[in-house]
C-alpha cells in the first residue's frame, strides 16, 4: 500500500481519536453508533472493448468484455444495498464496432448495465459532436460535465453539471470535468464547445452540493492522473479541491495498484483512482461513512484505505 | 486534582469534539476487478452484442484489394513502408484539399505486414492498430532538417515526396521535389498526430501549429485500396531507393 508512514499514524490518530470519542461522549454524537455504507464502482477509457481481448497471446488476451463486466457488476449488486456505477469518459474509438455504429453498442451496453452516470473523454468526440448527442439517446444514465460550455452544440441540454443521488441515508454528490480540447480533438469536431478552467468549475460545483449536504462528492475526471509538465491533472485538483471526496480518473491509462490519498485544501483527504483502460478492469470503492446526526456543511474527512479481499 | 483536569484532559477533549465535529475518519475498501475467467457472461448483453458483432466480423473479412506481393517492413525503406507513405501523401492531399510536399511514417506503428494476394479490412485493422489521425504542419526547411536527422539515427522511417541518404547518423543529400532541401522555405508535411505532438522523441515537432480534420490514418489506407479497386488497379509497391546509407 502506497500511503507513508507520516500520514498512515495521522490516520491512526484521527481513527483512535475518533473511537475514543466515541466511547466518552454522549450519544448524541455518535447516534446508533452506526455507518452507511456504499460501494462504488467505476471505469474508464473503455474504448470501444465491446468483447473481450482477443486470445492472441497479446498482453491482455481473454479479459474485459462487457457482458463478462456485466456479471461481475451483477454480483455485487446482489450483494450491497447502495451502490453507483460510474464512468469516467472515452466511451468510444479503439475497435471496429466504432468505426462502423459510431458509439450506439457502447451506450446500448452501458445502459443495460445500469450505469448511473458518465463524463466525456476527448475520444467522445471522435465522430463529431453531433453524433455523440444522437448516440446519447440510447443512455438511460446522464452525462455530467461542468467545465465545457456547450450552450451553442448539439449537446446543449443533453448534459447536467452534477447530480445528487440519494442511497439509502447518503446524498452522494456527483459532478465531472473535461479536458482541454484544443491541440488534443480536431475543432471541426468539438465544434464550438468551450472549455473552461476545471479546477475553477469544480470547486464551485462541489461547493454547491455540499451545500445540499451531499454526503459524499465524486468527481468524475477525464483529465489525466499526472503530468510532468505543468498541466491541470486529477493530482493537482486533488490539492486545488475544497469539498470533493474521491475524483475517478482516465484519460492516462494508469492502472493504479491502490487509490492514491492527497491532502485537500481543507486539510482533509481526497482519494484518486482509476483503472487503466478497455474494461480490462472494474474498479470498486467500499466507503463506510460515520453516520453522525448533525450535519456540517464544511466536514473534512479522512481515509483509512484497505484492500479488500475478492469474494 | 481539577486543575490536572482543566490542564491536561479539558483541552483533549475539547480537541476530540472538535474533531468529531469537523473531521470523520472514513474506511475505504478498495479492490480493482480484473475482468478476467467470468464463467457465465451476462445474457442480455451478449444478445444485445450479437447483431453488432456479426457485421463487425462480417466487414473486417471483407476483402477489399489485391497486392501483388507480400509487403514487409525494413529500414531504411521498404516496400511496405513506401505504399504506406505514399498512400498517407495522396490521401492527405485529397482530404486536406492542399498541396502536402512530404509524409512521414512512425516506423514503430507498423504493427503487422501485407500478405501477397487479398487483402482484407481485418489486415489494415492489424497493420495500423492505433487511432493515429493524419495532421499537417507547415515546417522550416531547419525544423525539417532537424526531423530528418532524427528518423536518419533511427536508420531511416517511412517517407514520401523526398529522397535522402543517411551518414553518421545524419539525412544528407536531401531532395525534396528533386530540389535540394532550403533551410529558409517551408514545407507542408504530413504526420501522424502522435508524431507531430512531439511522440517518439519528435521534441522539434512539438507546439508547430497543426491542421487537424479528425482523419484517421486507418481510415485513408482503407480508403485508398477501395479506390485502387475501384479503378481496377492492385498494388504493386516497390522499393526506389528514397533512402539509402551513403559510404
Amino acid at each position: 500500500m502506497r500511503i507513508d508512514r507520516r500520514k498512515f499514524i495521522r490516520q491512526s490518530s484521527w481513527a483512535g481519536a475518533a473511537l475514543f470519542a466515541s466511547s466518552v461522549l454522549p450519544n448524541t454524537v455518535f447516534a446508533e453508533n452506526a455507518f452507511d455504507h456504499i460501494t462504488i464502482l467505476h471505469t474508464n477509457d473503455t474504448h470501444s472493448q465491446l468483447e473481450p481481448f482477443p486470445m492472441d497471446g497479446s498482453r491482455y488476451a481473454g479479459l474485459g468484455g462487457v457482458a463478462e463486466r456485466a456479471t461481475v457488476i451483477q454480483q455485487i449488486r446482489a450483494e450491497n444495498t447502495n451502490v453507483l456505477l460510474l464512468d469516467a469518459g472515452d466511451i468510444f474509438q479503439g475497435t471496429p464496432y466504432f468505426n462502423l455504429y459510431k458509439g450506439e453498442p457502447e451506450i446500448k451496453a452501458m445502459s443495460m448495465m445500469q450505469y448511473d452516470a458518465a463524463t466525456m473523454g476527448n475520444h467522445d468526440f471522435d465522430a463529431g459532436i453531433e453524433n455523440f448527442a444522437t448516440q446519447i439517446k440510447h443512455a438511460n444514465f446522464p452525462i455530467i460535465i461542468c467545465n465545457y460550455n456547450f450552450s451553442n452544440t448539439a449537446m446543449d441540454n443533453k448534459f447536467i453539471p452534477y447530480k445528487i443521488f440519494q442511497k439509502g441515508k447518503l446524498k452522494i454528490g456527483v459532478l465531472g470535468v473535461g479536458i482541454e480540447l484544443k491541440g488534443l480533438v480536431a475543432e471541426n469536431l468539438y465544434e464550438k464547445t468551450v472549455y473552461q478552467e476545471p479546477i475553477e468549475c469544480a470547486n464551485k460545483t462541489a461547493e454547491l452540493l455540499r451545500k445540499n449536504n451531499c454526503d459524499l462528492i465524486i468527481c468524475l475526471s477525464h483529465l489525466g492522473d499526472k503530468y510532468s509538465e505543468n498541466k491541470v491533472s486529477d493530482e493537482i485538483l486533488a490539492k486545488e479541491c475544497f469539498d470533493i471526496d474521491l475524483i475517478i480518473g482516465g484519460h492516462t491509462h494508469k492502472f493504479f495498484d491502490s487509490p492514491k490519498v492527497y491532502r485537500n485544501q481543507r486539510g482533509g483527504d481526497t482519494v484518486v483512482n482509476q483503472v487503466g483502460w478497455g474494461g480490462i478492469e472494474l474498479g470498486r470503492l467500499d466507503y463506510s461513512l460515520a453516520r453522525s446526526e448533525k450535519k456540517k456543511v464544511f466536514k473534512t474527512q479522512t481515509v483509512v484505505i484497505g484492500k479488500k479481499t475478492r469474494e | 486534582m481539577l486543575k490536572k483536569f482543566i490542564t491536561y484532559f479539558l483541552p483533549l477533549y475539547a480537541l476530540m469534539v472538535v474533531a468529531v465535529c469537523n473531521a470523520q475518519t472514513t474506511t475505504i475498501e478498495f479492490n480493482n476487478y480484473r475482468i478476467e475467467n467470468v464463467s457465465k457472461p451476462d445474457s442480455g448483453l451478449l444478445k444485445l452484442l450479437m447483431p453488432y458483432t456479426d457485421s463487425v466480423h462480417k466487414s473486417m473479412n471483407t476483402v477489399i484489394g489485391f497486392s501483388i506481393n507480400g509487403l514487409i517492413k525494413k529500414q531504411p525503406e521498404s516496400n511496405l513502408g513506401n505504399f504506406m507513405a505514399d498512400c498517407m501523401k495522396l490521401m492527405a492531399e485529397k482530404k486536406f484539399e492542399q498541396k502536402v510536399d512530404i509524409a512521414f511514417i512512425n516506423y514503430g506503428g507498423i504493427r503487422s505486414y501485407i500478405p501477397k494476394g487479398e487483402i482484407s479490412v481485418g489486415k489494415i485493422y492489424e497493420l495500423m492498430p492505433f487511432d493515429n489521425l493524419i495532421v499537417l504542419q507547415k515546417l522550416s526547411g531547419k525544423i525539417l532538417q532537424q526531423f530528418l536527422d532524427k528518423m536518419a539515427g533511427r536508420d531511416g522511417w517511412p517517407v514520401s515526396g523526398l529522397t535522402m541518404s543517411i551518414k553518421n547518423k545524419k539525412a544528407i543529400y536531401v531532395l525534396i521535389d528533386h530540389k535540394p532541401l532550403d533551410e529558409n522555405a517551408t514545407y507542408m508535411v504530413a504526420n501522424s498526430d502522435y508524431i507531430a505532438n512531439g511522440g517518439d522523441d519528435c521534441e522539434m515537432l512539438r507546439g508547430i501549429p497543426k491542421i487537424n480534420m479528425g482523419y484517421l490514418y486507418r481510415d485513408a489506407l482503407i480508403e485508398y485500396i477501395v479506390s485502387l479497386s475501384k479503378q481496377g488497379k492492385t498494388i504493386d509497391a516497390k522499393t526506389d531507393n528514397r533512402i539509402v546509407y551513403a559510404n
